[in-house]
């Protein structure tokens, strides 16, 4: 049976985790109920510890030397390089932009070209559109015209039949002679009977209605 | 009236003693003249101690620290400046040299320190590997090859330094290699070759 006391004064919690997506963020402060909890002193034999001390530094010299070494190159490195620049690099410099300035002179050339290939095209396809919009604009008018026209001729003819001052009397004296009555009365059967005082046959209503 | 009592609770440390604030914000004059000792440096036979020259006190957020200037002796050896102590002012880990025994430390410095006179190398032996990829690197590069695979060491500057590094020319008496070494403890490795 472990001891309470052996249990708290453990070296390392009780479940060991590893730093995952779900471990307590490191800012979040010690638990409430491990406050009280404080972790066993590691002990460490003197002779290990001698010889921990002496490897670590043996460690540390040794990649010291290491790291000058590989640093002291790079900065030998750099500076051979910029002193041979200031010489040979000017002629190198020069070709290189020579080089640079034909391969664009060549690259402008091409894109020229193409250009005005495609300018062309677009020149065409721009004039086909204005015709093919005029055309429209012009079939559209003509149509409308036509439509006017038209109207023109059919009012023309109903002109004929307009009562005019002239015919004002003629035309009251024709409504009172021939008044019309727009009432309408309308039987089981669907017949209609024109007029208001228009006498409705009898005979239907001794027949018997069909049956449905 | 029974006194309270206090326990603390936590982690144990190697520091033994007060913070400097602590122990000079106490004293007449903030210390100056008092002689105090930083406990870790106790590990050492030689005496080393430090003597209170000036005091500066800091403001409210640093209410841990100190910022003291000492006259240094550290093992045996009086250093020639003035050390400033701010970083380290809040390290509870310095102790005040009562002045009835101040006489017997200062009297103990006389001495000649009991260290033995190491003379550190300038220079250390390149690791296997990295001689075959010099060689082939200076090949590919376009440089002269190297004879003598060794590389320049770097130590840290500390007034500190008991340990001289050789001047050039000189044999040094310590010789560091790419390897293991010998074991300071030979009983860690029992049964494992050592070559």
């Amino acid at each position: 049976m472990i001891s309470q006391q052996s249990l708290l004064k453990r070296t390392w919690p009780m479940v060991v985790q590893c730093a995952e997506a779900h471990r307590k963020p490191r800012w979040v402060p010690v638990a409430k109920s491990k406050i009280y909890r404080i972790p066993k002193r590691p002990e460490v034999s003197e002779e290990e510890r001698l010889e921990l001390l002496r490897i670590n530094n043996n460690y540390k010299t040794q990649m010291r030397a290491i790291r000058r070494f590989f640093h002291e190159e790079m900065i030998k490195e750099k500076s051979t390089k910029d002193s041979a620049s200031s010489e040979m690099s000017l002629r190198l410099e020069a070709q290189e932009w020579e080089r640079c300035v034909e391969l664009n002179e060549k690259w402008n050339a091409q894109v020229a070209l193409e250009r005005e290939e495609r300018r062309k095209q677009e020149l065409i396809k721009m004039e086909e559109y204005a015709l093919e919009r005029m055309e429209a604009k012009d079939k559209e008018l003509e149509e409308r015209i036509k439509k006017a026209s038209e109207q023109i001729r059919k009012q023309k003819e109903i002109a004929a039949t307009f009562i005019t001052p002239e015919t004002l009397d003629a035309a009251i004296e024709h409504a009172l002679a021939n008044p019309v009555d727009y009432n309408f009365a309308i039987d089981l059967q669907g017949n209609q009977f024109l007029g208001r005082d228009t006498p409705i046959p009898q005979k239907n209503l001794d027949k018997k209605p069909p049956s449905v | 009236m029974t006194s309270p009592v206090i326990k603390y609770v936590g982690r144990t440390t190697n520091f033994k003693g007060k913070t400097l604030w602590e122990i000079v914000g106490s004293l007449k004059n903030l210390g100056v003249g008092r002689i105090i000792v930083r406990s870790v440096f106790e590990r050492y036979p030689e005496p080393s101690f430090m003597k209170i020259v000036k005091v500066e006190t800091c403001p409210d957020e640093e209410r841990r620290r100190v910022r003291v200037w000492v006259e240094k002796t550290f093992r045996g050896r009086k250093l020639p400046n003035l050390t400033e102590i701010y970083r380290t002012s809040y390290k509870p880990d310095y102790k005040l040299v009562p002045k009835n025994e101040e006489a017997k430390l200062l009297a103990s410095v006389t001495k000649e320190h009991n260290f033995p006179d190491v003379i550190l190398p300038r220079t250390i032996e390149m690791p296997p590997l990295m001689k075959q990829f010099i060689v082939k690197d200076h090949e590919k590069k376009g440089l002269e090859i190297m004879k003598e695979y060794v590389m320049p060491l770097s130590y840290n500057h500390s007034p500190n330094r008991v340990h001289r590094i050789a001047n050039p020319g000189e044999k040094p008496t310590v010789q560091f290699t790419m390897g293991l070494g010998k074991p300071v403890s030979p009983s860690l490795y029992e049964g494992v070759p050592l070559n």
